[in-house]
């Protein structure tokens, strides 16, 4: 769907700002009251989400006139959902979509920022949203993993761009092998083959360039025979899942997070943690396995004329109340010596790390702002170590951690449950 | 008309260049008015810096809270209250919080909470300013604005800063009356959303005991938050009633026995609204509730501060509603409805689901007064209300009203809307006559209604021409005519 069909949802933004705040039934004070990142930081409401609706139809009256301030609004939004949340805790209305089409939309009219053409430039040329260095399955040298293009296997483990190509992340890959093992998976990599998912290129807008990824993907996939795709990357774990669905481009791939994939082998008792880490911990939901998480819901229908603002046949809104929050917790839980200490935003109304969107490209700052903000609520909790299930997470935490000298651990989730077992 | 560049920097150096804008790109954003700028001042000393300037250079100014409301003229400077946030004093022992503006009613509410305190909350809901002036659920325990209210900090048109009350001779925030300047008579029906012109930047909200939890259980994921279990000693109903004069009785009744933590004249359609999660379930609900209430009705709370008071107060409860042959709604007593509504009365959370969620907009009429004679009204508005529905313009609500008692006593609002689609001009027009005819109805018949400004000079000379010497207030103090009002007079 393009802006224009959202045309109504977005003309239903009654400016209610609660967009910018967590439910209000979970609101627990002053502190940690806020969900959306781009209005704690920026203050103008068209930094809301709200806003961003407001303006996106206004264009649509008025014209597309693009401006530098328009891309600053565009832009500096972590496409993390939080706002959907809670709008549609109460209205019955598209947030993230048009939003989302919004930035298509930019794109594809030819405004853009430097700083994330040069990533989707890169991705073009080099296949990867972050910077290559050496060859995409280099982390995997001499662990003798089967590679899934030519191998049979019921598993393909997509490592994603991040965790193969940054040093700091590849344990995070090792971690995840090592699980898959120890669970005696058959499984496989596609090692130097592998394709980013395009997943982060569509958060920035590039819809085009995502296609691309997602149709060379699936092709490979489809020829590979694999029935089963397994994520440690949250963006990936998305794109897969619910982007490549939503394109009608997944077919019938299973597609999991690791997460989901221990918690279903500590119930199938297929992989038992046994050491004790003692640890008090706290969980960050990422954006895209929690409320982003949530399967996409194919509708297309027409609004029934009258009064009300529902349709034929009736629209179904992806709210955040199906995303994954129990896999990773399942899993922290089992982990013998793990104390979890809840968060205040958590689960559908969790806050993002602030990697999102392409923030992290177009403006670091603003990213480590975000991820700060988080830190600062972890450590309110008294837990130890903030644990989340995403590399961006991980990297951006612990950017904002070494900034700022705080003694927060950071960890993935894979990385505890490798020491437990 | 762009502000000179020589004008914007003056501003920009009291703020920041990041806190002040001018770009046309995000005025779709604030309300889709071309305001001169949008100013972010930090605090008082920022606002009169702005309001001074806004003098100096006879600009218009208005201040927003979180901006849900209001009608601009074009080139105002918008001071947007947003980065005015703080929570500057819970006084547990006098039993006050001092707020700036842009703190909402949930992060107070919460706060107070941890404390054994509420406050409260306009019915518009606690996703607004807690500083602004308004009626809300709690009405019965809390009482209303009117008397919430206690010391304020106020920059007047001209950039004065104003301390009312106890603030202006002591430096406490206890007494909006004295010792120090009272002013109550000019601000009493002007903390916004109001007339008062200037900006409020801090004021002293009255808080109450709360006998609840320190923070509610709830559970579930959006949008179906419930509770875990119903907090000791608490519980919500709802009653219908035979007749409009029996449920009255009761409302009547139930005021003078101080039982009720909250009482809110929900309609059928209302409940409806409160408990589905989308516009095909409310309908659905409508439509069963409707066949199952007896008649008009309300919601009610109870909560006891130990378990012979809640014994007490719900063997009250039972006797009056089973006097006024009452009769409990049974979808609200499941406990996972009953937790909902429970919840989302309290903390005041779903009044959009109320009024927006079904087509985008809604018109509404106020009225304050004392319930039974402006339950009579409301009956007539909501008869005129059935032709619309019939012609499909407005939702079905049955031509319901809504409403409820302030302070236990026979005084109350009682109020009426029409939801609509704001993009069908025919349900528009309606609408909007529906609400003109319905509000001269109520002053003609005397009551206490929201006046179309249009319509105050036609209505001023029986209200003792009140607005004449409203005019004469306010031009003593904005000489510049700078502040420009924010609403219709009440
Ligand atoms: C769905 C809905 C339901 C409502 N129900 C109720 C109800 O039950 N009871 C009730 O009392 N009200 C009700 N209202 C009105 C409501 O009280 C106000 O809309 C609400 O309090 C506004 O809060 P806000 O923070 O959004 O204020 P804003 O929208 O920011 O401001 C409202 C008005 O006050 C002015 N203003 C705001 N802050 C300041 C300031 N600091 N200094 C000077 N002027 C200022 C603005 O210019 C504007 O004119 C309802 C409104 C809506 C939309
Ligand atoms: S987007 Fe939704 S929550 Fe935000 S202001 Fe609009 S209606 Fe309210
Ligand atoms: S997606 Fe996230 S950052 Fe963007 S408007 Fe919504 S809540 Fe704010």
């Amino acid at each position: 769907m393009a802006l224009e069909d959202y045309r109504g949802d977005m003309e239903m933004c009654c400016r209610c700002s609660c967009c910018k705040f967590i439910p209000m039934q979970m609101v627990q004070g002053a502190e940690y009251s806020y969900a959306c990142p781009s209005i704690a930081k920026y203050n103008f409401h068209a930094y809301s989400a709200g806003g961003r609706l407001n303006i996106a139809a206004s264009m649509l009256k008025k014209g597309f006139n693009y401006s530098d301030k328009i891309l600053d609004i565009v832009k500096n939004c972590q496409m993390c959902g939080a706002c959907g949340v809670s709008c549609n805790y109460a209205m019955d209305m598209e947030v993230l979509e048009p939003i989302q089409e919004f930035r298509i939309k930019t794109v594809e009219d030819g405004h853009t920022v430097p700083a994330l053409e040069k990533v989707i430039t890169s991705l073009g040329n080099q296949g990867s949203m972050v910077p290559v260095t050496g060859k995409r399955g280099d982390w995997a040298s001499g662990l003798n993993l089967k590679d899934a293009t030519s191998k049979k296997v019921n598993v393909l483990y997509h490592v994603g761009c991040l965790t193969s190509y940054d040093k700091n992340m590849q344990k995070l890959a090792k971690a995840t092998v090592n699980i898959l093992q120890k669970a005696g998976v058959n499984f496989g990599i596609t090692g130097d083959a592998e394709m980013c998912c395009g997943g982060r290129a569509y958060q920035m807008g590039y819809k085009e360039d995502f296609l691309n990824q997602a149709k060379k993907n699936m092709a490979m996939i489809k020829k590979a025979g694999i029935k089963t795709l397994v994520a440690s990357c949250s963006n990936c774990y998305q794109a897969f899942k619910v982007l490549y669905d939503k394109y009608n481009l997944r077919g019938d791939l299973e597609v999991l997070h690791i997460t989901e994939y221990i918690a279903r082998s500590l119930n199938e008792e297929t992989l038992k943690p046994s050491k004790k880490v003692a640890l008090t911990v706290t969980y960050h939901d990422p954006c895209r396995l929690g409320r982003l998480g949530e399967p996409w819901i194919h509708w297309e229908g027409k609004k029934i004329p009258g009064d009300r603002f529902v349709f034929d046949p009736p629209k179904i809104y992806r709210r955040g109340t199906h995303g994954v929050y129990e896999p990773p917790r399942e899993v922290l839980n089992s982990i013998s010596g793990i104390k979890l200490m809840e968060m205040t935003r958590i689960k559908e109304y969790a806050w993002c790390c602030g990697a999102g969107g392409g923030v992290n490209e177009s403006n670091p700052e603003f990213a480590m702002w975000t991820a700060n903000e988080r830190i600062r609520e972890a450590v309110s909790t008294g837990a130890e170590a903030i644990v989340t299930a995403c590399p961006w997470c991980e990297k951006t935490f612990n950017e904002a951690i070494q900034k700022n000298e705080s003694s927060l651990k950071v960890y993935d989730i894979v990385e505890l449950v490798e020491k437990a077992i | 008309m762009a502000l000179s560049k020589e004008v914007y920097k003056e501003f920009e150096d009291v703020v920041g260049e990041e806190n002040i804008c001018d770009d046309p790109a995000i005025m779709p954003a604030y309300f889709a008015t071309e305001f001169a700028a949008v100013i972010l001042p930090k605090d008082t000393a920022k606002v009169q810096a702005i309001v001074k300037l806004c003098n100096k250079h006879k600009l218009k100014f208005r201040a927003i809270s979180t901006g849900w409301t209001g009608v601009f003229p074009k080139n105002t400077i918008l001071l947007d209250l947003r980065r005015m946030n703080r929570i500057i004093e819970i006084n547990e022992k006098n039993m006050y919080a001092v707020v700036e503006p842009y703190v909402i009613s949930a992060e107070l509410q919460a706060e107070l909470f941890k404390r054994g305190l509420n406050f409260c909350i306009k019915g518009a809901g606690s996703n607004c300013s807690a500083m602004l002036r308004g009626h809300g659920h709690l009405d019965q325990t809390t009482s209303a604005d009117d008397r919430n209210h206690l010391a304020i900090e106020w920059v007047t048109p001209e950039g004065e800063i104003v301390r009312l009350g106890s603030l202006g001779s002591s430096d406490e925030w206890f007494c909006g009356d004295g010792p120090g300047p009272s002013l109550r008579a000019i601000i009493s029906s002007a903390v916004p959303p109001g007339v008062t012109p200037g900006v409020f930047t801090k004021a002293a909200i009255k808080l109450y005991h709360w006998p609840g939890p320190s923070k509610l259980p709830v559970v579930g994921k959006s949008p179906r938050y419930t509770l875990r279990e119903i907090p000791a000693n608490m519980m919500a109903r709802y009653y219908s009633f035979p007749s409009v004069e029996k449920m009255w009785q009761a409302e009547l009744k139930i005021g003078e026995s101080e039982i009720a933590y909250e009482l809110m004249g929900f309609n059928a359609s209302m409940v409806a609204s409160n408990i589905t999660t989308c516009n095909e379930e409310e309908e659905e609900v409508f439509r069963r509730i409707s066949q199952e209430v007896q008649g008009p009705g309300f919601f009610v709370i109870i909560a006891g501060n130990s378990p012979e008071d809640f014994a007490y107060k719900k063997k009250v409860l039972e006797k009056i509603v089973s006097d006024a042959d009452g009769k409990s709604l049974k979808s609200v007593e499941d406990p996972e409805i009953e937790g909902i509504l429970l919840c989302q009365c309290v903390r005041i959370s779903a009044s959009i689901r109320e009024t927006f969620r079904a087509g985008g907009a809604f018109n509404s009429i106020p009225i304050m007064g004392q319930r039974d004679l402006t339950i009579k009204w409301a009956i007539g508005a909501g008869e005129a209300k059935k032709p619309l529905i019939k012609k499909g313009l407005i939702v079905d609500d049955g031509g319901a009203f809504f409403g409820w008692g302030v302070e236990q006593g026979h005084l109350g609002k009682t109020e009426i809307f029409c939801r609509f689609d704001p993009l069908n001009p025919e349900a528009k027009k309606a609408v909007e006559e529906w609400r003109k005819e319905q509000c001269a109805r109520a002053v003609n018949e005397r009551y206490f209604a929201d006046l179309l400004m249009a319509k105050i000079d036609e209505s001023g000379p029986s209200l003792s021409n009140y607005h004449l010497w409203w005019r004469k207030i306010v031009k003593e103090l904005d000489p510049n005519s700078v502040s420009p009002e924010g609403g219709p007079l009440v």
